[in-house]
C-alpha cells in the first residue's frame, strides 16, 4: 500500500498548494546505502565538536578569541625561530616543558573557560539533549565524545605551538647529533603538554555542564581557576618569607602545599616531581609555574591522576542524570 | 553490528503489514507516587496512528520508552518487533523523534543543524548533506534555511523540527506534539504535512496531541489513553461514525420538525439554531428528508458533524449530544 504511495509521489511533479505556502512535491527519495555505526557517529560528534571548538561552523564572532589564542600561544616559537636565523649559535629562547608558563596559563585559562560552555552549555540551554539522546548512540557516548573532542582541541592549542618550537629550532642548529638532543627535549614537553591537555578540558567541561547559561559558565570556570592560581602563588609566596626561601635545605611545608590548590600549579608540581632534582647547593630553583613541591612530588602525582578521574567521572554522572526532555 | 541488524529487520522496504508498536503490560513510575503509565497494552498498525490524551496522560512518556530512552517499571514494549529495552540502538536508527518543546540552538543555520543531526542518526557526510537539503525542502523551508534558526518564526522552528525527525529517513515517526504553538494556519498546515509524509512517503507515523478535532483529519487509527490507561483504540472510522451526529438546521418551523422526527423515533435535541439527530447510517437522512419535505419548511443545513475527545467515550449518545450543545437539561 504504501509502496504504491511512494511510488505514486515519485511520478508526481505537481505543486500541492497548502496554506502555508506552495510545497513542491519533489517526491521522497529514501536513503538505501550502509549507515554508519556507532562508533563512526561518535566519531563524527568528535569532529564537529573539535571543530566548534575553535569557532569553525560557528559563524566568524566564534573564531575570533580561538584563533587569537593560538597565535598568541605561537607567538613565542615564531619569536625564538626568528632570533635563533639572527643569532645563529645562540641559545633557545624557550624551552619546551617551561614553554612561556604565564603565557600559557593565561591563554589556556580563557580557552576553557570560553569554549568549553561552547561545547556543552548550550545544548543544555536550548534543550538539544533529546535529539542527541533519540539517535542511534548511547547516553554516555555524547560526554565521552565532548570529552575527547575538547582534550584534542587543548591537546592543539598546546602542542602545535611546541612543534613549531621544534621546527625552528632544528632548522636552525647544525649537526644530526644537535637535531637529536633537539627531539629528546621535546619529548617530556610533549608529554607535559599533554598532560595540561586532560585535566584542564576535565574540569572545564565537568564546571560548564552543570549550567546552560554560557556567561554563569564562563564564570564557573574562569574564575575558580583564576583566584585558585593567584592564591597557590601567594600561598607559596608567603612559605617562603615567613619560613624561609628554598634552596637552604628543603622549602617550608606551606610552599611545598601552595601548589596543589591550582591546577596551573599542579600541573607545574607534576613537572617538577617528574624532573630530576636540582643540584645539591646549586642555585635556589622556583620559577613561576615551576611549582615547588619539596618532598612532596608524589602527592601532586596522586592528586593530578583524582582530580582528573574525578572530574571525568562528575561529567559522566552528569549526563546519566540529564533529562531527556 | 546495527547496520547489519538493521538490513536483516527488513531496512528500508515499505512497512510490512503487522504491528509497528506493540506495548503490553507497560507500567512507568517514578519513585513511589507518580504513576505515568499503568499497565497499557496496545498495538499500533502501518499509517498514521493519533495518540491522544489530555496533558500528562503519559503520551510523552510512552514515546520515551519506544525510543529506549527510558526503562519501564514493568512490562514490554517493542517497535518493528525489536524489544524496547535491548534493542534500542536498533529502534532509533528506524525512528525519527519530534518532541514537544524547544529544542533548537539559535545560533546556527537550519542546514547546518539537520546536516549534523543527520550525521548522528548514521548517514554518512555526503548524503547528510543532500538529505538535509531534502528534508528541509519537503517541510518547506528554502532559502530559509541558510538563515540561523534564532530567526524563525514558530512555525518554522516546529517545521524544522520535523525536518530533522525525518532526515534519517526513519521507518517511523514519533511526534510530540507538532502543532503546539502554532496559529490555526500553521496548524493546518502541519497537518497536511504530517498526512503527505504518512500517505507518499509510506513512513508510519505515531503523533501525540491533546486535541482530538485536530488529529482526527489526518490519522488512520487512534490511541486513547487517559492516566497511564487505555481508553480505546481502534480505527478512526470506526470510532468517529458509531458516534457520529447530524445537524439539521431549517429556516423556520424548528418546533414542527422536533415534533416530527420524534414521531419518526429519531429523538432529536436542539442544538443552537437547529437539532442534533444521532446518525444511524443512511437512513436517517431519508427520514429527515421525508420529515423535512412532508413538513414543507425551508431546509438550509444538514451535516453530519464529529465529536471532541471528551465525548468520544461517553457511553450515552443522548448525554454526549446534551454535551455538545452545552445544554443542562435534555428531556
Amino acid at each position: 500500500m504504501s509502496a504504491d504511495a511512494s511510488a505514486a509521489a515519485g511520478r508526481l511533479a505537481a505543486p500541492t498548494v497548502d496554506s502555508g505556502g506552495v510545497i513542491h512535491n519533489i517526491g521522497y527519495r529514501r536513503y538505501d546505502a550502509a549507515r554508519l555505526g556507532r562508533a563512526q557517529i561518535v566519531r563524527a560528534l568528535i569532529w564537529h565538536s573539535f571543530r566548534a571548538a575553535f569557532g569553525i561552523g560557528r559563524g566568524a564572532k566564534a573564531k575570533i578569541f580561538p584563533i587569537l589564542l593560538f597565535v598568541l600561544m605561537c607567538l613565542p616559537a615564531a619569536v625564538n625561530a626568528i632570533g635563533l636565523a639572527l643569532n645563529p649559535g645562540s641559545q633557545p629562547a624557550v624551552t619546551y616543558d617551561g614553554y612561556t608558563p604565564q603565557l600559557r596559563v593565561v591563554a589556556m585559562l580563557i580557552f576553557v573557560a570560553l569554549e568549553a560552555p561552547n561545547l556543552v552549555s548550550s545544548d543544555l540551554r536550548n534543550h538539544t539533549l533529546p535529539l542527541y539522546f533519540a539517535r542511534p548512540i548511547s547516553r554516555l557516548d555524547y560526554p565521552v565524545a565532548k570529552l575527547v573532542a575538547f582534550l584534542l582541541a587543548c591537546l592543539a592549542m598546546i602542542e602545535i605551538p611546541l612543534l613549531l618550537l621544534y621546527l625552528g629550532t632544528a632548522t636552525q642548529v647544525h649537526g644530526a647529533s644537535q637535531v637529536w638532543e633537539q627531539t629528546l627535549q621535546l619529548g617530556p614537553g610533549l608529554l607535559y603538554g599533554a598532560a595540561w591537555a586532560v585535566l584542564l578540558p576535565s574540569i572545564g567541561l565537568l564546571l560548564a555542564s552543570m549550567t546552560g547559561k554560557r556567561v554563569f559558565a564562563i564564570c564557573a570556570i574562569g574564575i575558580p581557576l583564576f583566584f585558585s592560581y593567584i592564591l597557590a602563588n601567594v600561598l607559596a609566596h608567603i612559605g617562603e618569607q615567613a619560613f624561609g626561601p628554598a634552596g637552604f635545605g628543603q622549602p617550608s611545608t606551606l610552599t611545598s602545599l601552595a601548589g596543589l590548590i591550582s591546577p596551573f600549579t599542579l600541573l607545574g608540581g607534576v613537572l617538577r616531581w617528574l624532573q630530576k632534582a636540582p643540584a645539591p647547593g646549586g642555585p635556589p630553583v622556583r620559577e613561576v609555574m615551576q611549582t615547588t613541591v619539596g618532598n612532596y612530588g608524589a602527592l601532586y602525582g596522586a592528586v593530578f591522576l583524582i582530580l582528573t578521574v574525578a572530574a571525568i567521572a562528575g561529567l559522566v554522572a552528569r549526563y546519566r542524570k540529564v533529562g531527556v526532555a | 553490528m546495527i547496520t547489519q541488524s538493521i538490513r536483516e529487520s527488513g531496512g528500508h522496504q515499505p512497512p510490512e503489514p503487522g504491528a509497528v508498536i506493540e506495548a503490553r503490560g507497560l507500567t512507568m513510575r517514578y519513585g513511589s507516587t507518580v504513576t505515568a503509565l499503568d499497565d497499557l497494552t496496545v498495538s499500533v498498525e502501518p499509517g498514521i496512528t493519533g495518540l491522544i490524551g489530555a496533558n500528562g496522560a503519559g503520551k510523552s512518556t510512552l514515546i520515551k520508552i519506544l525510543l529506549g530512552l527510558l526503562g519501564p517499571t514493568t512490562g514490554t514494549a517493542s517497535v518493528f518487533g525489536h524489544d524496547c529495552v535491548t534493542d534500542g540502538f536498533v529502534i532509533r536508527t528506524l525512528s525519527g523523534y519530534m518532541p514537544e518543546h524547544d529544542c533548537l540552538p539559535p545560533d546556527v543555520t537550519a542546514t547546518e543543524l539537520v546536516t549534523h543531526l543527520g550525521r548522528m542518526s548514521g548517514l554518512p557526510a555526503t548524503a547528510a548533506r543532500e538529505r538535509a537539503a531534502d528534508s528541509l525542502r519537503h517541510v518547506g523551508l528554502y532559502e530559509e534555511r541558510y538563515r540561523q534558526i534564532g530567526t524563525y518564526s514558530t512555525g518554522m522552528k516546529q517545521r524544522v523540527k520535523l525536518a530533522q525527525a525525518l532526515v534519517g529517513d526513519p521507518r517511523l515517526l514519533l511526534l510530540d506534539e507538532p502543532t503546539n504553538g502554532l496559529d490555526p494556519a500553521g496548524r493546518i498546515a502541519m497537518l497536511e504535512l504530517i498526512a503527505r509524509i504518512g500517505a507518499e512517503f509510506g513512513i508510519s507515523i505515531l503523533v501525540a496531541s491533546h486535541l482530538l478535532g485536530e488529529i482526527e483529519q489526518v490519522c488512520d487509527h487512534l490511541v486513547a489513553i487517559d492516566a497511564g490507561r487505555l481508553l480505546r483504540a481502534d480505527s478512526i472510522r470506526s470510532m468517529t461514525q458509531a458516534s457520529s451526529v447530524l445537524v439539521v438546521e431549517v429556516d423556520e418551523g424548528l418546533e414542527l420538525l422536533q415534533a416530527d422526527l420524534s414521531r419518526r423515533g429519531l429523538n432529536p435535541l436542539p442544538y443552537q439554531r437547529g437539532l442534533l439527530v444521532q446518525l444511524a447510517g443512511d437512513a436517517t437522512y431519508d427520514t429527515v428528508r421525508d420529515a423535512v419535505a412532508d413538513l414543507g419548511l425551508p431546509l438550509s443545513r444538514m451535516e453530519q458533524r464529529r465529536h471532541r475527545i471528551e465525548e468520544l467515550f461517553r457511553a450515552d449518545p443522548a448525554e454526549q449530544a446534551g454535551q455538545t450543545t452545552g445544554a443542562a437539561s435534555v428531556s
